[in-house]
């Protein structure tokens, strides 16, 4: 467990109270990261990340403060609070109201995610092994393409807590993860290139990378992707069916669920850099966004997910949130701070990426609720539409309205099948035209790996998105200029 | 601050006898953030870190890692661990050995001390910017104001010795007045409170400068883009520009070969680690090379990717001071002025078209082809004859990087330092004028 002196992390707790603060957390972080880069199977070399040190924050005169070090010596840790300390009472004459947490039941507990194989397993001489049989398989698959590029990162990743606060909370936590990225082109002298990028993930042990058996899917999809370069054609001009997969779908909740619900963008906290929402607060419980196939959940409890903690980093305990409940906007993801201001309980979605970083409203695993009928019931009375199964370009604006997400893999429905494959499909959408739009869903609940950036400065956590693969009533595709 | 080129060479001591090559880099790191919201302060960050940066190589196979070091003492524990992995490596087709010592000639001005007086209280130049924002008329504002200092030591095991300490001012504002927004930004070396204000002004500027909405019809149009989408798009063209980017498919310069005209005339893009105002600055990069200024794509030709001394080795070229040892980057970016005495001439000079002040989430659906869109935020405005008739939301633009650059047909003269999330690598950039760009929206 965590090596953290919980002795010295009370201390800087208690120095912080001593010296005025109404409220004081320190947070002890340690990540531990190590990879390997490979290029057309070739090892480019491999790489190690060490980031441990202690993250304080307290409020002084209802003014937030936060320092980070990673002098982790008495000394260290009494210099971040005097200056958390100092900077937050010297910021506090700037501030119109003060800032209060909400009220919360916080957690005194010591938890792990419990590995079928230790992480160690996952050496260097095995992530190479791995990255290689990936690579050969992208390789090896293209029959009638080139491949000039292979891109494959391995990771693995132990994230350590302990988290201290003022309110009770003594939260210590274990959580060991693993990442592979993989990066190809493909090349045709007549069709030009065609590029994909892969992410898999998840939170667990050495047995992660054999379950995914990346190896065997890439080969399929590499020989599939050279059928969209040689023979894709453009997306029908009339609005039709358009079935979007889970893979399109996941990331498509995240950024038109999981953001808007924010609490503190609803509230315009991160308005500068993350943006707001066009979620209001007069619209909680009330406003139809879609039909009523259009439930987003965010778990953070999902056995084996990238975005696992069973506490928070306010030490409140996790559980499923429904951010959209049958169609209506439902319930935002709160930390202490926008709880309060919005009179009720947090819901657990404070966290940091580090150390060095104070803890924010955060997504953790966010999908769509899938349904019970197969892919192909979802598609059998489809007489002219496109199934989107893949994507590269995405955007979204900042109060996650407007969208854009434009199809690597995609095909034509005729008659209720697959046919000849289509070419960067352009799927552009408002939220609400999305989950208006929705006419079925499949039982084919996915997950994926995603990165998700916020705050100031910014902070990468690690998540995932999915959903099932599901059924929009006539869209009109666009194509890329 | 402790010397940290003397932690440096002691860590270099006690690795240098185990390993092949070794570079070690320090950086000490003393910052202070303070994040506004609804016009007030949100919260106060401050960083006080070591971080310690190591390459270590043996027969050719590289290793880098980043590290929290307890004490100097652990080092050996930290080698002990990295001889493991090595000898599970292969050598690297881009392994060179580090280059042998050259002379640096360390740059001038990069450290400000009224930087570093202001870190403790902040406060001042808080107000400065948001009351020059408020002063313009607008609603709330929200943004960040950040000071800091680092000093960086590098000490290579071919007797590199080196050190530089420099400050950093970044700032940026977001206006807010009813339905409106308006944004901008700057990042420098130096606490100069007109630039501070200038932040909360114009952002106050955009934010009240149309106070009625437009429309428009997604199709091609000519665009004016501000400083900050210029960075923002420029920085993606110089990450293409990373040797290691085209290596592993990650660049439209995989299709592209020195002395291959790639944009118009008007166009230069250059890294300027030898600007002593903006804040990526560098006298010497993480191998020990000097650096240099140079252009990456000149009047509209590209000139050269960004090396270290492996990429440099494995592409037949020379190290261009860009060293990053796994991925050579640009320090700082420059994009050259043009002919335009302001914004509003240019502006005029657009005729009919559109002005984007502020753009964010740039994707790419192909790197090797440029193919990317991206999303304005805050000011777009419609403009007819030369003058802007409303303000526009969200727009997305969405075409091919060599479109862009081929299109480019004027600048400002005036140039703008910025840096915020989404202008990484600092830049000075103009208004820039590009003809026939591809504008979306969505249909429902």
């Amino acid at each position: 467990m965590a090596k953290a002196d919980e002795g010295l992390i009370s201390r800087a707790v208690d120095y912080a109270l001593s010296l005025g603060a109404s409220y004081a957390e320190a947070r002890y972080q340690r990540d531990v990261t190590d990879e390997v880069v490979l290029r057309n199977g070739r090892v480019v070399g491999a790489g190690s990340n060490v980031r441990e040190g202690v993250g304080v924050r307290l409020l002084v005169k209802g003014s937030l403060g936060f320092a980070a070090t990673n002098n982790l010596t008495w000394e260290g840790l009494k210099e971040a609070v005097d200056k958390a300390f100092a900077r937050a009472r010297s910021a506090a004459r700037l501030r119109k109201e003060p800032i209060v947490f909400s009220e919360e039941r916080l957690g005194r507990v010591t938890y792990e995610v419990v590995v079928k194989e230790p992480l160690e397993n996952l050496d260097a001489e095995s992530m190479i092994r791995y990255g290689r049989e990936v690579s050969e398989a992208i390789m090896s698959s293209a029959t009638k393409v080139k491949v000039p590029a292979v891109m494959i990162e391995a990771s693995t990743n132990v994230e350590e807590k302990l988290i201290i606060n003022s309110d009770g909370a003594v939260v210590r936590s274990l959580i060991p993860r693993v990442a592979v990225f993989a990066n190809f082109v493909l090349v045709d002298p007549q069709k030009g290139t065609l590029q994909r990028m892969i992410e898999k993930g998840g939170s667990g042990g050495a047995e992660l990378p054999k379950e995914w058996r990346l190896a065997d899917e890439v080969r399929d999809e590499v020989r599939r992707l050279e059928n969209v370069l040689l023979n894709a054609v453009e997306p029908p001009k009339e609005a039709v069916d358009v079935v979007v997969g889970s893979e399109v779908v996941g990331l498509l909740v995240h950024e038109s669920a999981g953001h808007p619900m924010e609490a503190d963008r609803i509230l315009g906290r991160e308005a500068a850099q993350a943006g707001e929402s066009f979620v209001k607060p007069d619209m909680i419980g009330k406003f139809r966004i879609g039909t009523e196939l259009a439930t987003v959940i965010e778990d953070p409890t999902i056995p084996g997910s990238a975005g696992y903690y069973l506490f928070d980093d306010e030490g409140v305990p996790a559980r499923p949130r429904y951010l959209y409940k049958e169609g209506i906007i439902n319930e935002p993801l709160h930390n202490r701070h926008t709880a309060k201001i919005f009179g009720t309980k947090s819901n657990a979605a404070a966290r940091a990426m580090d150390y060095a970083s104070e803890p924010i409203v955060r997504m953790s695993n966010t999908y769509l609720k899938p349904g019970d009928m197969s892919f192909e019931e979802l598609i059998e009375d489809v007489r002219l539409g496109v199934f989107i199964r893949s994507y590269m370009e995405w955007n979204i604006d900042d109060a996650r309205w407007n969208q854009r997400y434009v199809g690597l893999e995609a095909y034509m429905i005729r008659n209720g099948e697959l046919a000849e494959p289509v070419r960067n499909p352009v799927l552009e959408i408002t939220t609400k035209g999305f989950y208006s739009s929705i006419v079925g869903v499949d039982r084919n609940l996915r997950f994926y790996l995603g990165l998700c950036g916020k705050g100031e400065p910014a902070q990468g956590v690690p998540v995932w998105f999915g959903g099932p693969d599901v059924r929009l009533s006539k869209i009109k595709l666009g194509v890329i200029a | 601050m402790v010397d940290a080129l003397a932690v440096a060479k002691e860590i270099l001591g006690k690795l240098k006898p185990r390993f092949t090559d070794v570079a070690v880099r320090v950086e000490l790191i003393d910052s202070v953030m303070v994040k506004l919201w609804n016009s007030e302060p949100s919260i106060t960050q401050s960083w006080i870190e070591t971080r310690v940066g190591l390459y270590l190589t043996k027969d050719g196979k590289v290793f880098v890692t980043e590290v929290s070091l307890p004490n100097v003492g652990s080092v050996e524990d930290l080698a002990r661990r990295v001889e493991k992995v090595v000898s599970a490596l292969e050598p690297s087709e881009f392994y060179a050995p580090l280059p042998e010592p050259q002379t640096y000639t360390p740059l001038e001005g990069i450290y400000d001390p009224n930087v570093v007086k202001a870190m403790d209280d902040p406060g001042r130049y808080v107000e400065l910017m948001v009351d020059a924002a408020l002063a313009e008329g607008v609603d709330r504002v929200a943004g960040t104001l950040v000071l800091g200092r680092e000093f960086i030591g590098l000490a290579t095991s071919t007797g590199f010795e080196g050190s530089e300490e420099g400050t950093e001012v970044e700032a940026y504002l977001r206006s807010f007045k009813g339905e409106f927004s308006g944004h901008w930004a700057y990042g420098s070396r130096r606490l100069d409170e007109q630039a501070i204000k200038e932040v909360g002004r114009r952002s106050g500027y955009y934010a009240t400068l149309a106070s009625s909405k437009a429309s428009f019809t997604p199709g091609k149009y000519d665009v004016v883009l501000s400083p900050l989408v210029v960075g923002n798009l420029a920085n993606t063209v110089m990450f293409m520009a990373s040797a290691m980017a085209a290596a592993v498919g990650m660049s439209m310069f995989m299709k592209f070969k020195p002395g291959d005209r790639i944009g118009s005339e008007h166009v230069t893009i250059a890294d300027a680690p030898r600007d002593p105002l903006l804040a990526g600055s560098r006298s010497f990069d993480d191998e020990g090379v000097p650096t240099y200024d140079k252009a990456v794509i000149e009047k509209g030709v590209f000139k050269t990717l960004l090396h270290s001394t492996g990429t440099a080795a494995k592409m037949g070229a020379k190290s261009t001071g860009n060293a990053g040892w796994l991925m050579p980057h640009a320090w700082n970016i420059h994009v050259s002025p043009g002919e335009f005495a302001s914004e509003e001439e240019l502006i005029s000079e657009l005729g009919d078209g559109i002005v984007i002040t502020n753009n964010w989430y740039t994707r790419m659906q192909n790197y090797v082809e440029g193919i990317f869109s991206t999303v304005s935020r805050d000011a777009a405005f419609l403009v007819r004859n030369g003058e802007i008739v409303g303000y526009l939301t969200r727009i997305r633009l969405a075409d091919k990087l060599p479109n862009l650059l081929r299109g480019w047909v004027a600048a400002t003269r005036d140039t703008y330092l910025i840096k915020w999330w989404e202008v990484e690598t600092p830049t000075k950039a103009p208004y820039v004028l590009v003809r026939n760009v591809n504008l979306t929206k969505p249909t429902i």
